[in-house]
């Protein structure tokens, strides 16, 4: 059964940023960006690197340690070295908070 | 959770904050087009040499000094766009990735997954997929590694296999299953162009030798005395990227060709950083650094000195450029 969970104020997230939200044993990447806040995993699916230090680039989320590239809005591997897309996690807001559906 | 340590920041105990790595590392196509805009510039200068002095005794050195200009900046361009940050635009950076690669002589998707190898395992013996000779370095292994012979015929080994579909346990170690037919791909299309630039030369047509082929063979030493001092005589088989990597102080010029990758230590520390940032993010971290090596003629000499100085069975400790203890035979 999924839940919704509170990951911050909107106004924590710069814009064109990311930051990362933690739960359970789980890491998760939370966006703002263009066109809206997304959430998708939040380590890379090429090798074990948190996402959230990385820099986004319009609606692209680019990986700090090897610069592979994912679309943050739907999660899609755009460039090597990852070829393996992120999973995706739908995103509210809600009186100026931002809300991760887990 | 993963079973190792990348070699970067983090294993290297550096710390910056990260909303100033992030600002450091925003995208620009303006400093790669003013880079690029120079660097044709400058490729139109040395052909007009080599067009003026053919048939006179000054085709040879004009050859060689538009060969440092096509091949250094060659490599240190495809360098930047295998990273993907010399240009904001992906379709540039994608073009020229494959342009300047196409000149450095090796297949863009190998270059991109070896050079991912190359940072995640940085100067680990057996996993770095870019130590290009057997360390400690002696005076043949230097001679190898400078003509370009070494490269020339390791590239050439791995265009065939990839062209062929029989990869190494190397590539198939850093790059996914589902890519090595792009691999292929590549490695076919590139030996194609390459079997047609030669065919042309024999047929009679002189612009493929003057300006690609010749140059590049030319050039190619002084491109690999820039590759050659980023690692040599540091330390081996850690995660610490103060101790395996090495910086150095040099010319404009010099860093012009060279993408501003003299910052090496920089470089691989924050590998998302563009080029013409890497002298502001010296300047954040310095005091967390060793000092840059005085020079590329001092610590390529010094280097020279002492690859000829172990071949000979002498001390091996260097004069003052940074070398690792277990390089030095006293």
């Amino acid at each position: 059964m999924s839940e919704w969970h509170r990951v911050c104020g909107t106004d924590e997230i710069d814009e064109e940023d990311v930051i990362q939200f933690n739960h359970g044993d789980k890491v998760y990447a939370v966006y703002n960006t263009e066109k809206g806040f997304f959430a998708t995993d939040g380590i890379c699916t090429h090798e074990h690197q948190e996402l959230a230090d990385g820099i986004v680039i319009g609606t692209v989320i680019e990986c700090p340690l090897h610069q592979g590239r994912f679309e943050i809005t739907d999660g899609c591997a755009l460039s090597a070295p990852v070829c393996i897309d992120l999973k995706t996690y739908p995103v509210k807001v809600e009186n100026n908070n931002v809300f991760i559906e887990l | 959770m993963s079973d190792y340590q990348a070699t970067n920041a983090a294993s290297s105990g550096v710390v910056v904050d990260k909303k100033h790595i992030k600002q450091l590392s925003r995208r620009s196509d303006k400093p790669g087009l003013i880079w690029l805009a120079q660097w044709l510039g400058f490729l139109l200068a040395t052909s007009y040499l080599i067009h003026s002095s053919q048939n006179t005794v000054w085709l040879i050195p004009a050859m060689f000094l538009h060969g440092i200009f096509l091949t250094v900046p060659a490599y240190s361009l495809s360098h930047e766009c295998a990273h993907g940050t010399a240009f904001k635009n992906r379709t540039i950076n994608e073009v020229l990735f494959w342009i300047s690669s196409f000149i450095y002589f090796e297949e863009p998707y190998h270059r991109r997954y070896a050079h991912t190898r190359h940072h995640t395992y940085t100067w680990i013996n057996g996993k770095d997929a870019q130590m290009p000779f057997e360390t400690p370095m002696d005076f043949k292994g230097w001679l190898l590694e400078v003509s370009g012979l070494g490269l020339f015929f390791y590239e050439l080994k791995v265009f065939f296999e990839n062209a062929t579909g029989r990869f190494s346990d190397i590539t198939r170690e850093h790059t996914p299953e589902s890519e090595l037919p792009k691999l292929q791909r590549g490695a076919i299309i590139f030996l194609s162009a390459y079997a047609t630039l030669i065919a042309l030369a024999i047929a009679g047509y002189k612009w493929p030798l003057l300006y690609l082929i010749i140059p590049r063979i030319l050039g190619g030493p002084v491109m690999l005395l820039f590759t050659l001092i980023q690692h040599v005589e540091m330390q081996e088989n850690q995660v610490n990227i103060l101790n395996s990597t090495r910086s150095f102080t040099t010319n404009w010029l010099a860093r012009f060709l060279y993408m501003n990758m003299n910052n090496h230590v920089e470089h691989h520390l924050y590998p998302m950083v563009p080029f013409h940032q890497l002298p502001q993010l010296n300047e954040s971290i310095k005091d967390q650094l060793y000092e840059p090596d005085p020079g590329f003629f001092r610590t390529n000499l010094e280097v020279l000195s002492v690859v000829i100085r172990r071949s000979l069975g002498k001390s091996t400790k260097a004069a003052t450029i940074r070398q690792d203890p277990s390089m030095i035979n006293s």
